[in-house]
Order: structure tokens, then C-alpha cells, then sequence
């Protein structure tokens, strides 16, 4: 008798204690499970807030935390935070999957054989303190962490006399290598993207990866979005492929890779009058001439002349060095290039800083090659793993695994099996950042705090690595002060505080409640002197192993990083910002080298290295160069969880395990291949039907200097019949033009509900194209939020995926094989919620319909299916649930569903709702505030919330002073298929803009 | 001959009626009314001996412990302690031996597993706090509560036939939108509707 | 044929030569229900597997969700509408040739109307199911049946899907109404011959038929009164069926040809339908004498015609959406010719506007092997004309970026396949337990004994 649809697995009507569910049928009776003692914050059914810190990769962003009824719901960024200052990436998101990852350990696991047997917590310190009295010998490998953490396994090592290895999967060593060689400096250099006015990435991808891709994307955004005096910066990409940060370029040059040094040297020798500018590296810049730089990068040398002649005169601006995808073996030497060329362009201390000392990712390969050789020579006895997974983020050459297993005790503190861990003999499962203590350092002057949220889930009996190095001291007798780390934690900043600024606890609230504080170091005058360098560096092309006649470039994945982020179905699902593919690998390569070797898409081929070989399918892209091609790391997982196993193929195992001289930074870019079919093919599970808009009004863009009269530009016979049509169930005023309307609804308009008279607000949206990087953060915050569920490779494969937000990305011009501009168009598509929506009249029962307030509603429990609304929806934006999928997530996953929204049984429609949830949560609260009005922008849909470019906008668009409204009000705004179909959307989309000439009114 | 298939014509267009309106009325609201007075609350709670006004009742306000009605979407459950609180000092006069019972689950640290009687579908939201504010009563919805000392609702299969010939059901209309309707739909003191009855209100 | 033409035209029906007395009639057309022959327990064995596959994929497809389908976004219909068309047309020519024809007094219809209408009847049936079996939650659809309900809740009148629920039941109740009707009399004359439980049965059903002429006089007033009633509704029920398509916004859906496309495209495939059927039942129970080739010249005449018309159709479609300028169009019509999907569309073209020349020659009309071959290929043109308009339509939409493939499953086969069995099932109980002929109307054609040729009929 029961409808299947069930807003969560356990009840949101009452505090819950943990071990409650929901019984379905009629059989059983459903229980109501109070608290045995209720905690006065928590109101059942609403929710609470805590800021807390990121703890998903090295950036540390601000985050806010949504918890309901006790359990962490959904996480936010935080717009206090100093750094990251509001916006989250995906996988920020997604880390609430690993906080319920059902593969996590249920308690301490100790080898017995060739099994793991679960122990006490008590059992599994008193025998890691046995094993290291007894063998002694103590190696650990961290990973990044906190500074207080970072300092208790000093202190836990030092007393034991052991050795400590940093160790950072992907990492950042170069560039600080670069930064300390040239300018001494401690850190990363922090770069002001948003204030340059050209910006030059040489193969960095900021926004996907590095010290702050949310703060980073969000200064993109800034800076290439067009000013109110109509200028905008310009963001020109220097690579051999075009990663997402480079699909937002303006120009690209297709440059050869390893040629970074020599093109930043021969732009820096054009700017620089006479060479002593480079100071100790005056002759470095004589021996680079633009003529030398051209031929060792494959662009012609007018090309890099102008270039260089720009990022002079344009100042200020800004150049980038390789990132981790641009990691050969000269790689530091080609960050000192570029920070070579900024000195020269006299951007030190305007758009680059030394000082801040940025900590990010930035642990030495070296020293894992070191504890590898000293591992296999069993000088290891008690060996450590912490926050890293060596086993599988190594390349298979490095024999890691081999050397572990010669370590007399192995002892990991993953809280998920993963390939290290699989070889321990002891797993201490640590706690999920969100359930644990902690704090961070994202920049010398900033001190951010971790807190628990929540309790630790249930069903995982885990510790925090903390706590247990604590309590291990104790066993051997060590006393660090404090008996758990919160303590231990506490007193280290108590130790730091500077009384000057006001007393401890204070501040300590402060940055609990704000989520971080900032203290001014004093800043340290920037080193304004180029620094001669203390090693021997060559700014050559690097060397490559010879392995074939295509160039190998492995990079971070945008979705799993370094691989650590795989076994989470939200990533695994959300479609490359790129190849716009889910699930597995696949190998980039241009059309042109694919038909020379008579390769079609989806040809499975055997890449072959000279130090392994993996077979992956053939994605054709016209953004990588003709004669290199890519892999993503993150794939083929052989033991991490249910979803990261067999997923894709490992890229690693293509690499040479080699460190790059002088930084010790694992190689990236090291080795040619060759690429043979097998003969076999697959079907991408892609969600992409077509990168080319057919000429249609989709993404439209607008040449800079068309800007000031768009509106002529559009106008074409017709247009005046148009706007009296706009008139009817339309929002936009429309100018009057021969008795057309001047404003909507037009007199007599039978669409009552929208009538003048009619006080309800009309909710609205816009979106501006022209800070949308298309990094797909919100793809993943609305699916955390609207409990819209994954369906897995087979069924994205047969064009079901179930994302409510598709970021379509048309490729309007690209050409590897010459500098030029490049036109990539990035286009988030929801539901349009349309005045006049094709899906509403053919719906035969009133399933989706449009609300008094504008918005396109669904209906779910009425919804029967027939699915004629998605097939009369232009926008394709309606998905179908083809099967129960919500009853495959597995207990505890399903704790994160959002309480407040309707979980979608089998055979049923559904779509962007305009975060209907949170609009009645507002109104709800307005209401009990003796029904105050809404006010602008206390609405935030998800997708709003995490854009770190703050490109949506999101209100009620009948005032005429909210901010949607302002912003709709822009020359640039158009609403997709409108003058086409007359579907009126609710979703006002402004055109990106582009230096070059437009075609074809606006869409080219 | 001919009277017969009538008889049998009638009997068969009733029953597929009767199991429409299952599907349309009470069929949706999945599990939640059924099991109510057979299946036995874990502490026999006498609602009336709390909430009734009659002399030896205690007339407690609903919200005494039904703490959140006038905040929150939930009404709330109070916590054992909260039980505790009072029944610390209060043995009970009827059946001590069930009072007794509080202080094993306190003990224990155990939630009292309370059977649930009053459930609307989980594809309907019911913010309690927006009807408490405007002034309804807790009985318009949920009956004279503090007359029972079991609690019941009238919400059987042919509940909503029934309402749809006879009309609705002065108490709790059973998990039928025709009822919640029904209320959002009177007229205001300006003779509007009183309540919005766009679908999106409620599901979503 | 020569002494075709000597024969008196009663009433223009076409004459037959063979048959002189009355009581042959009965004897030849009643024979029919006698015991069946192994072919036929063959065939309906055959025909009651089909229907275990049938709701076995059903069962399958209600137990795991629609996914079993190859649907998907955004191809969100497929094979089961496409079957829904498809029969729904099927069922189009028994009432034209019954109930049209009759009224104006078409003189070749005597013969083979009530194996049509019983076409009907089943067709209509079968179609009937389709819409249950596509949407997601069948056990919610009655929700599209207008009805006081607790919920205070109606169906949605502006959609199309509604008008479907109101013209297929309509269709199915008239239908299936007249062709009873028509009946009465034969199974009277079968209940006169029958024995035991069948006789039980037909006296039953026939109603106390006596054949006096006060029953006569009531027969003949209600038979042109539902004629004329079913009439209409030939033409409006597939304008419908069309309007599901052509109120839609999708470049290849949304056109104003559609109606009376799709009522031509219906009688087309109908009247093929009819030769398929008739062809074994004449040969099987040796009624070459009742039905004489020129039947079935005739009925190849009218697929000419309609197959002409659809042609037509088609051509017009190309043409428009090239005339209209309009890109989004443009790209979806020649995409339907080149495209992913161009087999289907060849297929169509083919079977539906190339075959059917052949009709053109009078030998091949006379000819029933050559005319069984083509309706056959008619059959499957018009099937694959819905594949072609559903599919192709929806894989290549507005949206380039949301561009996608529909692949049909094998749940989709299954039950594609089963409705064929599902309505053989009844087809085959029909020629057992009703005259396949309509009887009383065929001897109104004869001679009538004991009198002058001459005045035959005054």
C-alpha cells in the first residue's frame, strides 16, 4: 500500500538517535525514537550550522557544515574564510560520501595471516607500543596535515627515534623549490588573479588543482568578467592540452611540452631592455631569444614577440608555471623561468606574492624513493602510513610495494580499506575530518579550525590518528602533555596566542564560530631581488624516456586528484569538466593522430611505456596537441571500495618512478608511448550528444567590442512581433515597439497568476557565462542537496544519468596545431522553469504545472510516467527514474539524504526545483518572524551556494532592485531556444564574451 | 435473470470504486495508521491522564512536551529525561509499574521505541509551526487527544469512501489530501482562502 | 470471371458464381466452426506461448521498473508507442469497411467485413494495452480516468494523453458494439445447427434470434444507427492518436498533416492487415467461393489509394521542412533520411510508398499469393513508419548537447512480439466460435430461390 516514496530512511520529525529506521509496509508499525537526553541546540527538524575546515585536499577551504537532527547533511563553503572565501569544488562535496562510506573499517583491524580480524582500541595501542619497543626502527609517512597534528608526530617520532617522511600524492614541490631558489621564500607564492588584466598559465591548472582551486577559479571569474567601464582580463593558456582552466582561456598556444622555460625566457628576454633585468640570470635570458623559444615550443616566434609585448604593456599581469601536470624533469627550472619573466614584467608584489608562504601540497617524491630503499633494505621496523596511499599513488616501478611488505610491522590509520592498508598488519581507522579535531594553516597569517559536526558514525568504531599517537605515548611512557589531541591541539594554540589581540578563549570562540581567524604577521618586505642560483639548473626541453612517438601527459584528475577521492559514486558520476565522461579512463587524442593510425573513438587501445602498459578507449579532443596524448590519474583502483574498484586504469603505472632535481617532485611528464588498437571498442559512458550548437541560439557569445549595442546587433525583421509575443506569461519589460507591451503580463493576459495584482514573488535566476569556468561544483552540491541519485556506468551509458545540472560544453574554435583564440562555451543547463513550459500542458495529471510564484513544479507523487513532458522539454532537461536507485545506496550512505526533500521512487520524473525546500524553509522562518518579508538573497539555491565564481544568481525578479533583477538587466542577457520556442524561461543567461569577432548573430 | 446481473454489475463497479479510492485516499499513506491499537506502545502512556481537563487529569499543555510544534516543521518527542523530569517525583497513581518503566530506559540509555499513530506521507511536508501559529488547535487535526487513553484515528480502508459520501470526519481525516484540502480551502475573515492550496506547498 | 459480369448485380454486390442455393451458405460458413484441424491447434499453441512471453516480460518489466526498456533521455518513447500506433491503425479498416462502406452501400464488403471488425475488435484490445504498459507507474494510471476523488484532483483536459484515455474507450465500446450486433443473426443459424455447450452458449449470445421480420426491421434500424455512429469516429480516434505528436513542440512531431496522415496511414496498414488475415482463413476453410479474387482487387485498390496518400504524406513532411527554412527542422528531417536512423526510414519508404506500385498492375491484384507478400511488406512499412516518427524525432532534439541513441531491449522485443500473439489469440477463438462470414448478408447477394431471376429483389 505504501506510495515507495520516502522522504528519508529514518524520521525527520523528532531527534533520532542513531540506530533508528524506517519500517516500510504495512507489516511492521513504524517506530519514534526520542532522545534519551536531548541536547538544547538541536531542534528537531531544523537544521544546525557548524563551520569546520576542508579536509578533502590540501587547499583547506572553509566550510560550512548543514546537520539535522545530529547527522551532517550537506557541506558549503564558507564565505568568512580568508582564503577560500565562500564557493566549494566537488569534491569538497563528496567528502561527505567518505564520511558515510559504508566501506569504511568498523573498528581497529589487526593481521592474523592472511586475514583481518577487528580488535579493541585498547588491544591494537597496546600493540603498536609493543612492536615498536620491540623492533624499534620507526618510519612514518604523512600525508598533508594539520599544523598541531603535524607537530604531536614530531614530538611521537622524535620520541621514539624514528624517521618522518612527508609525502604528498599530488604535490607542489617544484613550484616551492622554484619560489625558495629564486627569492628564498618559505612557501607558495600566493598569486591575485582577479587584478590582472593578462593572465598566463604555462600548463597550470588552477582551478583544478594546486594550493586554492575554489579561491583561484573564483579569481578567474573576476578577473575575466567584463567591468562596468567594459573591459575584462585576459586569460591567455600556454600547453600541449587544454584542461579545464585552459577551456577558459582566450587564447591558447598549443606549445610543446617541456617547453615552458624556453617560451617564458624568450617573452621575459623580449620585455627585458637588456638582460641584467634577470639579474643572476642574465645569461640564461641572452641564451633564450625569442627565435630559440619558438623553436623549441612549435608556435611561431610573432606569436610569442606579441605575446610578450602584451604582458609588458597590459600590466599588471601574470604568469603561472608548470603545475602537476607539467612536472618533467626540468620542471623547477621552468617555474623559475616564469617567475623569471613576472620579475621582469615587474609583477612581484603586485599580482604574485612571496611572503604569505602558502602551504599546500608540497611533500618530496625523493623522500619516498629514500624510505623505499630503506624499507627494502629492512632497515624499517616499524613502518607507518598516515593520510597517504603510497601503494597506489607510487608508480608501480618504485617497488613500494614489495619494499612495505620488508617492514617488519605495518601500520596504517586509513578509515577505508585502500591499497596501503591492504598490506598493513595493523589499520587504526582514523575519524572523518568532519567527526574529528583538527586545525589549519592555508596561509602563514591565517589559523583555521576543524570541529567535529557531528558524532562519529555509528557504525564505524574509528579514533583519530591523534588520539591514538596520545595514547600510544602513553603505553611507552612518553607524556606530550595532553591525553587527547583536542588538548594537545588546544594548548598549542594557547601557547601561540599573542595576548596582544585580545584573551585566548575569545579569539578561540571567534574562530570556532567564524571558521577561521586572521592574524597579521607583520608583513615581511617581499624579496624584491632575484636570488643566483644555489643548484644547477637546465632550462632545456627535458629528456624523455623513449617509449613511442606520443608524448605521455599525465594529470591530476578534476574529479579524484591523486586518486584519493575515487570511492565516492557523486565523482565517479559527475562528468569530466573536460571529456564530459563518467566512470572510467579514457586516453586524449587529437583527431588528426587518431585517423593517421586509423583510430576511431572508442577504440580501446594498449598504451604502452617502457614501464607498463594499460589499455583505456580513445576519446578524440581537439584540445591536446597532435602529437601527444593524456590520461587522467585517479583510475583503476584494485582495493579501495565498491566504487573506486575497476573503475578506469591507473595512469602511475605508465610513469617512471623518478623524482625531478633539485625539488624531489614526483615526474608527471617523463616518458613517449605507443599507441596500438586492440581491436576492441566500448561505448563511452558520456553525457555528451554533441559539442557543436548546429548554428542554434544556445551559448551565444558577444565580441568585446560589440559591447554597448547587442541589442542592435540582434535585431533582425520579426523582432518587434517577438516582444509583443514576450509580452504574454513573459518576465522581461518589453520596450514598447508599436502597441507592443510595455511590461508583462499584457492587459487581458490569461495567465492570472502572474497578473500585477497578484503580490507573490517570481522567482528567477541568472547566470553569467562569462564567469562560469564550467568546473561542475554545482553539479555535485545540487545532487547532495535534492537527493538525486547515481545510476553507475552501464546506465549513464544508455543515457540516464540522473544530474539535475548538465554543463554543456560546445567547442565554437580550438586549434592545436597554432596560437590563436580559442572559444569554448560553458553552459550550466537546468530546468528553465518556463512561463510558457512546453512540459506543463501535456502532463495528463497535473504532475508538473507552474506555481503562482513562477516556478516549474513537479510533483512527484503524482507523477504516473507516461514521460511525454521530457520528450516536449527543448532543454532536455528532465530525468526519468528508471529504477528504484535510491534503494540501492547503501546504510550509512543514506544518511546524508536531505530530510527536507522527497526521495524519487521508481517510474517516476523529476528536475531542478529551484531548491524548492529551501525557499519554503525561508518562508517558513519569515512567517514565525511575525511574517516578515523575504529578504533578497536569503534564498540560496545549492548550485548558487557552491559556485566559487559566483556566476548564479538567484530572486525574486518582480522587484525591481533585487539582485537578479539587476543583473537581468544587462545587455548581455538572453534565455536559450526563446526567440525560438516563446517558452519565457526563468533562467536569464548572459553571454560570455570573447575578445574576437562574433558571427552569425551572437552564436557562431 | 436480468435483476441478478444487475446485482452483480453494481457489486463489481462498487468494488473497483472502493479500490480507487484506497489507492486515492488512504492507499498512499504507506504504513502509519494500521497496527495502532493492536500493536501495544511500549509504556501504556495515558494521553488523557496528561492532557484531559477532567477532574484528576492533569491538563497539561500539548506543547509541554510536544516541545517544538511552534518552531519546527516537527512537533517533537520528549526525550526520556524529559519523562524523567517530572516522573521522578511522580510515581503514578494508576499503573506505577508503567511509570517505572521510564527510569529502565534512562537507565539503560535506551530511546523508548514509541509505535507511531499520526503519519502523513513522506511526499507531503506538514511544517507543525505554520499551523500552530495560525491559531489551529492540535485536536482539529489530531482529535480530542486528551480524551484517549489509547491513541486511535479513525482511518480505515474505506475511510475516504466513507468521507466522500458522508463527508469528512470531525476528527483526523486519515492520510487524505482531500481533508488537508478541504481546511486550506474555507474562507478567511476576507472570505479568501485561507491557505494556498498550490500542490507545491505541500510536496516537493 | 467472365460470368461475373453475366450474373445480376443485386444491389451492385459483387456476385458469387459458385454459390447458387441458400443452405450452402450455411452448410460452407458453418463448417467453419467445426471441430479444428491440427493447423489450427498449431497456430493457437503458438499464439497462447506468445502470450506467455508476452506478460512473463510485463511481470519482468513491473517487478524491476521501466528500465528494462532501452528508453532513456532523450529518447523517453519507443517501441511501445510506436506498437500502440501501430494497432491502434490496424484497427481502422474493420469499422471502414463495416460501418463507411456500408453506408455508402460499398458493394464488395459483404465478404470479408466481419473478419475486420473482429480485427477491430482485437486490434483495439491490444492497442489498448500499450499505454499501460509504457508509462512508469501503472498502478497509478487510473488517475487519468476523470472521477470524483478523495484527493480533489482531475486530469489535466488540455493533454492529449487524456483525449487518448476518451478515444480509444469510445472506439473499443462502439466498435466492439457493432460488431456483435452484426453477429446476432449468424450465431442464430449457428445455434440451430450447434450441439451442447456450444449450443448453450449461442443461444445466449444470439438473444432469442428468430429472424422474424419485427427482429429483421429492429436489426437493420440499429445496425445503420451504430453504422452511422461509428462512422465519425473512424476518422477522429487516429486524429487523436496523431494529436499525441503533432501538440507537441518536437521538430518532427509538431505538424498540421498529421491527422489525416496518420487516419490514411491507419487504413492503409488496416486494409493489409484484412488481406493478411483473410488470405489463410480463405484458403484454410475453403471459402474461395465467398471470397472471390475480386475482394480482394478491391481491397488492393483502396491500399493503392491510401498508400498514395501516405506517400503523399511523406513527401510533403521533406518538403515542408526544407520550404520552411527553418534549421531545427531542417536538421531533423534530414537527419531522419541520413542519420542513425536511416534504415528505419528506408524501410518505411520502401514497404509503404515503393512495394505498393506493384498494385498498379491488374495481374498482381488478381494474383493472392503476390497481394499476401505485399500486405505483409505494407505491414511492416507502417510499423517501422512509427519507429521512424517517435524515434527519430526524439534522439536528435533542440538541444544538440542532450543528442542521444535509443537501443530497444529484449523486454521491449518480448512484448512487441507477444501483442502479436495477444491478438492472434483472439483472432483464432474468433473464427472458431463465430461465422468469419457474414452469412445473412451474403445471402442477401444470392439469387433468392423460388423466384425469377428478373425480379430478384424488386
Amino acid at each position: 500500500m505504501t506510495d515507495g516514496i520516502k522522504r528519508r530512511d529514518f524520521l525527520k520529525v523528532l531527534g533520532v538517535t542513531g540506530a533508528s529506521a524506517t519500517l516500510t509496509g504495512c507489516s511492521e508499525p513504524e517506530r519514534l525514537l526520542p532522545y534519551v537526553v536531548a541536547p538544547e541546540e538541536i531542534t528537531p527538524g531544523v537544521a544546525t550550522w557548524y563551520t569546520t575546515v576542508c579536509g578533502g585536499c590540501s587547499a583547506q577551504c572553509g566550510m560550512w557544515v548543514r546537520t539535522r537532527e545530529g547527522r551532517a547533511v550537506k557541506v558549503e563553503g564558507n564565505p568568512n574564510h580568508p582564503v577560500s572565501r565562500g564557493g566549494l569544488c566537488s569534491k569538497g562535496h563528496a567528502t561527505l560520501q567518505h564520511l558515510y562510506n559504508p566501506d569504511r573499517f568498523h573498528g581497529p583491524m589487526i593481521r592474523e595471516g592472511d586475514r583481518l580480524r577487528q580488535g579493541t582500541w585498547d588491544e591494537a595501542e597496546q600493540l603498536l607500543a609493543a612492536q615498536i619497543t620491540a623492533t624499534g626502527n620507526v618510519m612514518f609517512i604523512g600525508g598533508r596535515m594539520g599544523p598541531s597534528m603535524s607537530n604531536l608526530v614530531d614530538e611521537f617520532v622524535a620520541a621514539v627515534n624514528g624517521t618522518r617522511i612527508e609525502y604528498d600524492a599530488v604535490s607542489d614541490a617544484p613550484l616551492r623549490e622554484a619560489a625558495r631558489i629564486t627569492y628564498g621564500a618559505t612557501g607558495l607564492p600566493s598569486y591575485d588573479i582577479a587584478n590582472a588584466r593578462l593572465l598566463l598559465s604555462f600548463g597550470n591548472d588552477f582551478i583544478e588543482t594546486g594550493s586554492s582551486p575554489v579561491a583561484h577559479n573564483k579569481g578567474l571569474a573576476q578577473m575575466s568578467a567584463v567591468d562596468a567601464a567594459g573591459s575584462k582580463g585576459r586569460f591567455v593558456y600556454l600547453g600541449p592540452r587544454l584542461s579545464t582552466t585552459g577551456l577558459n582561456a582566450d587564447e591558447w598556444y598549443p606549445i610543446r611540452p617541456g617547453s615552458e622555460a624556453a617560451v617564458a625566457l624568450g617573452m621575459a628576454a623580449v620585455i627585458a631592455d637588456d638582460a641584467g633585468a634577470a639579474g643572476p640570470y642574465a645569461d640564461v635570458l641572452r641564451a633564450y631569444s625569442p627565435a630559440v623559444a619558438a623553436q623549441a615550443a612549435g608556435v611561431s616566434e610573432d606569436s610569442i614577440r606579441e605575446l610578450a609585448e602584451r604582458f609588458a604593456s597590459e600590466s599588471p599581469t601574470l604568469a603561472m608555471g608548470p603545475g602537476v601536470g607539467g612536472h618533467h624533469r626540468n620542471a623547477t627550472a621552468a617555474n623559475i623561468a616564469v617567475m623569471i619573466l613576472n620579475h621582469v614584467a615587474g609583477n612581484v608584489g603586485r599580482t604574485v606574492h612571496y611572503d604569505a608562504a602558502v602551504s599546500a601540497a608540497t611533500g618530496a617524491y625523493a623522500e619516498m624513493e629514500s624510505a623505499v630503499s630503506a624499507m627494502a633494505a629492512g632497515q624499517v621496523g616499524v613502518a607507518i602510513v598516515h593520510g597517504a596511499n603510497p601503494a597506489y599513488s607510487m608508480p608501480a616501478a618504485s617497488g613500494f610495494v614489495e619494499a612495505f611488505s620488508q617492514a617488519a610491522f605495518k601500520v596504517s590509520f586509513a578509515s577505508a580499506m585502500d591499497e596501503t592498508a591492504a598490506l598493513a598488519d595493523l589499520i587504526l581507522p582514523d575519524r572523518h575530518f568532519l567527526e574529528a579535531w583538527g586545525d589549519s594553516m592555508p596561509r602563514s597569517d591565517v589559523v583555521a579550525l576543524q570541529q567535529p559536526v557531528m558524532q562519529p558514525v555509528p557504525h564505524f568504531d574509528s579514533k583519530s590518528a591523534g588520539d591514538v599517537l596520545l595514547a600510544t605515548s602513553v603505553h611507552l611512557g612518553n607524556d606530550f602533555g595532553a591525553t587527547t589531541f583536542y588538548d594537545f591541539m588546544r594548548n598549542g594554540h594557547m601557547e601561540m596566542h599573542d595576548d596582544s589581540v585580545g584573551d585566548f578563549e575569545t579569539s578561540w570562540r571567534l574562530a570556532l564560530r567564524t571558521g577561521a581567524v586572521e592574524h597579521d604577521m607583520g608583513t615581511t618586505a617581499a624579496p624584491s631581488q632575484l636570488q643566483a642560483p644555489d643548484v644547477a639548473l637546465s632550462f632545456d626541453a627535458p629528456a624523455l624516456d623513449l617509449g613511442g612517438d606520443l608524448t605521455l601527459l599525465v594529470h591530476p584528475s578534476p574529479r579524484f586528484g591523486g586518486g584519493e577521492f575515487s570511492n565516492s559514486p557523486w565523482l565517479q558520476e559527475l562528468p569530466d569538466p573536460v571529456s564530459k565522461i563518467t566512470w572510467h579512463s579514457w586516453l586524449e587524442m587529437n583527431g588528426t593522430t587518431a585517423e593517421e593510425r586509423g583510430i576511431r573513438e572508442g577504440d580501446i587501445v594498449r598504451v604502452t611505456s617502457p614501464h607498463g602498459e594499460v589499455e583505456v578507449p580513445v576519446w578524440i579532443y581537439p584540445g591536446i596537441r597532435e602529437d601527444a596524448v593524456a590520461l587522467a590519474m585517479g583510475g583503476g583502483h584494485t582495493n579501495m571500495g565498491r566504487w573506486a574498484n575497476g573503475s578506469g586504469v591507473n595512469a602511475l603505472a605508465l610513469l617512471p618512478s623518478e623524482s625531478e632535481q633539485p625539488s624531489g617532485a614526483m615526474l608527471t611528464l617523463a616518458t613517449s608511448v605507443t599507441v596500438t588498437p586492440t581491436g576492441e571498442r566500448r561505448r563511452i559512458a558520456t553525457i555528451e550528444g554533441s559539442s557543436d550548437q548546429h548554428d542554434r541560439p544556445i551559448a551565444p557569445a558577444v565580441a568585446l567590442a560589440d559591447l554597448g549595442h547587442v541589442e542592435e546587433a540582434e535585431h533582425d525583421e520579426g523582432h518587434a512581433e517577438f516582444q509583443e509575443l514576450q509580452g504574454v506569461g513573459g518576465f522581461v519589460p518589453v520596450p514598447s515597439e508599436g502597441g507592443a507591451a510595455t511590461a508583462f503580463p499584457l492587459e487581458g493576459s490569461r495567465h492570472g497568476p502572474y497578473a500585477e495584482s497578484h503580490d507573490l514573488p517570481r522567482w528567477a535566476m541568472a547566470i553569467d557565462l562569462d564567469k562560469c569556468t564550467g568546473c561542475s561544483a554545482c553539479v555535485t552540491a545540487c545532487q547532495a542537496e535534492n537527493n538525486v541519485p547515481w545510476v553507475g556506468e552501464e546506465q549513464v551509458m544508455m543515457g540516464r544519468d540522473m544530474n539535475w545540472v548538465r554543463i554543456e560544453r560546445y567547442i565554437e574554435h580550438m586549434d592545436a596545431t597554432q596560437a590563436g583564440d580559442l572559444d569554448v562555451r560553458m553552459l550550466p543547463m537546468i530546468c528553465q522553469h518556463c512561463a510558457n513550459a512546453p512540459c506543463e500542458p501535456v502532463c495528463p495529471v497535473f504532475a508538473t504545472y507552474h506555481t503562482p510564484e513562477g516556478v516549474n513544479a513537479q510533483i512527484y507523487n503524482r507523477c504516473v510516467g507516461t514521460r511525454y513532458c521530457a520528450n516536449n522539454c527543448p532543454y532536455k532537461v528532465r530525468v526519468f527514474n528508471w529504477y528504484r536507485y535510491m534503494d540501492d545506496v547503501p546504510e550509512p550512505m543514506n544518511w546524508q539524504w536531505n530530510p527536507d526533500v522527497t526521495i524519487r521512487t521508481n517510474g517516476v520524473m523529476e528536475k531542478c526545483s529551484f531548491c524548492m525546500q529551501r525557499i519554503r524553509d525561508v518562508e517558513n522562518r519569515a512567517a514565525l518572524e511575525d511574517g516578515r518579508a523575504i529578504n533578497d538573497g536569503e534564498i540560496v539555491p545549492a548550485c548558487e551556494q557552491s559556485c566559487p565564481a559566483e556566476a548564479i544568481v538567484f530572486g525574486n525578479i518582480r522587484d525591481e532592485n533585487s539582485r537578479v533583477s539587476q543583473v537581468v538587466s544587462s545587455e548581455r542577457t538572453y534565455r536559450v531556444l526563446d526567440e525560438l520556442l516563446n517558452t519565457q524561461p526563468a533562467v536569464h543567461y548572459l553571454r560570455k564574451v570573447t575578445f574576437h569577432e562574433i558571427a552569425s548573430g551572437g552564436h557562431d | 435473470m436480468k435483476k441478478r446481473w444487475l446485482i452483480g454489475g453494481l457489486a463489481g463497479v462498487f468494488a473497483l470504486a472502493g479500490l480507487a479510492f484506497v489507492q486515492g485516499g488512504g492507499g498512499e499513506g504507506g504504513e502509519g495508521a494500521e497496527g495502532a491499537v493492536e500493536t501495544g506502545q511500549p509504556i501504556a502512556f495515558p494521553h488523557n491522564q496528561h492532557a484531559g481537563s477532567e477532574p484528576g487529569q492533569n491538563n497539561m499543555d500539548c506543547q509541554f512536551c510536544h516541545f517544538s510544534a511552534e518552531r519546527s516543521v516537527a512537533a517533537g518527542i520528549p526525550s526520556v529525561a524529559s519523562c524523567w523530569g517530572c516522573h521522578v517525583a511522580i510515581p503514578g497513581t494508576n499503573h506505577p509499574e508503567e511509570v517505572a518503566k521510564i527510569q529502565g530506559y534512562l537507565e539503560r540509555d535506551e530511546p523508548i521505541p514509541w509505535v507511531r499513530i499520526y503519519k502523513i506521507s513522506d511526499h507531503a511536508h506538514f511544517p507543525h509551526m505554520r499551523h500552530v501559529n495560525a491559531g489551529l488547535e492540535c485536536q482539529e487535526c489530531h482529535g480530542e487527544i486528551q480524551e484517549m487513553e489509547v491513541l486511535t484515528k479513525p482511518d480505515e480502508w474505506w475511510t475516504p469512501a466513507k468521507e466522500l459520501f458522508f463527508g469528512q470526519d470531525p476528527v483526523w481525516g486519515g492520510d487524505n489530501m482531500g481533508w488537508c484540502v478541504e481546511c486550506h480551502r474555507r474562507p478567511d475573515e476576507n472570505g479568501e482562502q485561507q491557505a494556498s492550496t498550490d500542490c507545491a506547498v505541500c510536496h516537493y | 470471371m467472365s460470368n461475373a459480369t453475366k450474373d445480376p448485380i443485386v444491389r451492385g454486390a459483387l456476385a458469387h458464381p459458385d454459390v447458387t442455393r441458400l443452405d450452402d451458405v450455411n452448410r460452407d460458413v458453418l463448417k467453419v466452426l467445426a471441430t479444428p484441424g491440427k493447423g489450427w491447434w498449431a497456430l493457437f499453441s503458438l499464439a497462447s506461448l506468445g502470450l506467455v512471453v508476452f506478460f512473463t516480460s510485463w511481470g519482468w518489466q513491473l517487478y524491476r521498473g521501466i528500465g528494462v526498456t532501452g528508453l532513456n533521455s532523450p529518447v523517453g518513447w519507443g517501441v511501445y508507442i510506436t506498437t500502440f500506433v501501430f494497432w491502434v491503425g490496424i484497427a481502422h479498416s474493420g469499422t471502414l469497411i463495416s460501418a463507411i462502406l456500408f453506408l455508402f452501400r460499398a458493394p464488395w464488403r459483404q465478404a470479408i467485413y466481419r473478419a475486420a471488425e473482429a480485427m477491430t475488435v482485437f486490434a483495439v484490445m491490444t492497442a489498448g494495452l500499450f499505454p499501460l504498459i509504457h508509462v512508469g507507474r501503472l498502478w497509478h494510471a487510473y488517475w487519468l480516468i476523470p472521477y470524483p476523488n478523495s484527493r480533489f484532483l482531475w486530469p489535466n483536459f488540455k493533454s492529449p494523453l487524456v483525449w487518448d484515455v476518451f478515444a480509444i474507450t469510445t472506439y473499443f465500446t462502439v466498435s466492439a458494439t457493432f460488431f456483435y450486433l452484426g453477429t446476432i443473426p449468424d450465431i442464430a443459424a449457428a445455434r440451430d445447427r450447434a450441439t451442447g455447450l456450444r449450443k448453450k452458449l449461442y443461444q445466449v449470445i444470439s438473444m432469442g434470434w428468430r429472424g422474424t421480420d419485427q427482429q429483421w426491421h429492429h436489426f437493420g434500424k440499429a445496425y445503420i444507427f451504430l453504422a452511422a455512429l461509428a462512422t465519425p469516429l473512424v476518422l477522429s480516434v487516429h486524429s487523436v492518436v496523431s494529436w499525441d505528436f503533432a501538440v507537441s513542440i518536437v521538430p518532427g512531431w509538431h505538424t498540421t498533416i498529421f491527422a489525416p496522415y496518420f487516419v490514411a496511414g491507419a487504413i492503409y496498414s488496416g486494409v493489409a492487415m484484412v488481406i493478411t488475415l483473410v488470405v489463410p482463413i480463405r484458403k484454410v476453410f475453403g471459402l474461395e467461393a465467398y471470397l472471390t479474387t475480386k475482394h480482394f482487387d478491391a481491397m488492393a485498390k483502396l491500399c493503392l489509394l491510401t498508400s498514395m496518400i501516405v506517400g503523399y504524406a511523406y513527401m510533403s513532411e521533406f518538403f515542408m521542412a526544407w520550404y520552411s527554412g527553418e534549421e531545427i527542422e531542417r536538421t531533423a528531417f534530414w537527419n531522419r533520411l541520413f542519420g542513425t536512423y536511416w534504415w528505419a526510414t528506408w524501410i518505411m519508404l520502401t514497404c509503404n510508398m515503393f512495394v505498393p506500385i506493384m498494385l498498379w498492375f491488374k495481374r498482381v491484384r488478381y494474383s493472392i499469393p503476390a497481394l499476401f507478400v505485399i500486405s505483409i511488406f505494407v505491414n511492416i512499412g507502417m510499423w517501422f513508419e512509427r519507429y521512424v516518427i517517435v524515434v527519430t524525432s526524439l534522439h536528435h532534439e533542440y538541444e544538440p548537447f542532450a543528442w542521444g541513441i535509443y537501443r530497444p531491449s529484449l523486454t521491449e522485443m518480448g512484448i512487441l512480439l507477444g501483442s502479436f500473439c495477444w491478438f492472434s489469440f483472439w483472432f483464432l477463438l474468433f473464427t472458431r466460435l463465430l461465422p468469419p462470414i457474414a452469412i445473412q448478408e451474403l445471402k442477401e447477394v444470392l439469387p433468392p430461390p423460388m423466384r425469377k431471376q428478373k425480379e430478384a429483389h424488386s
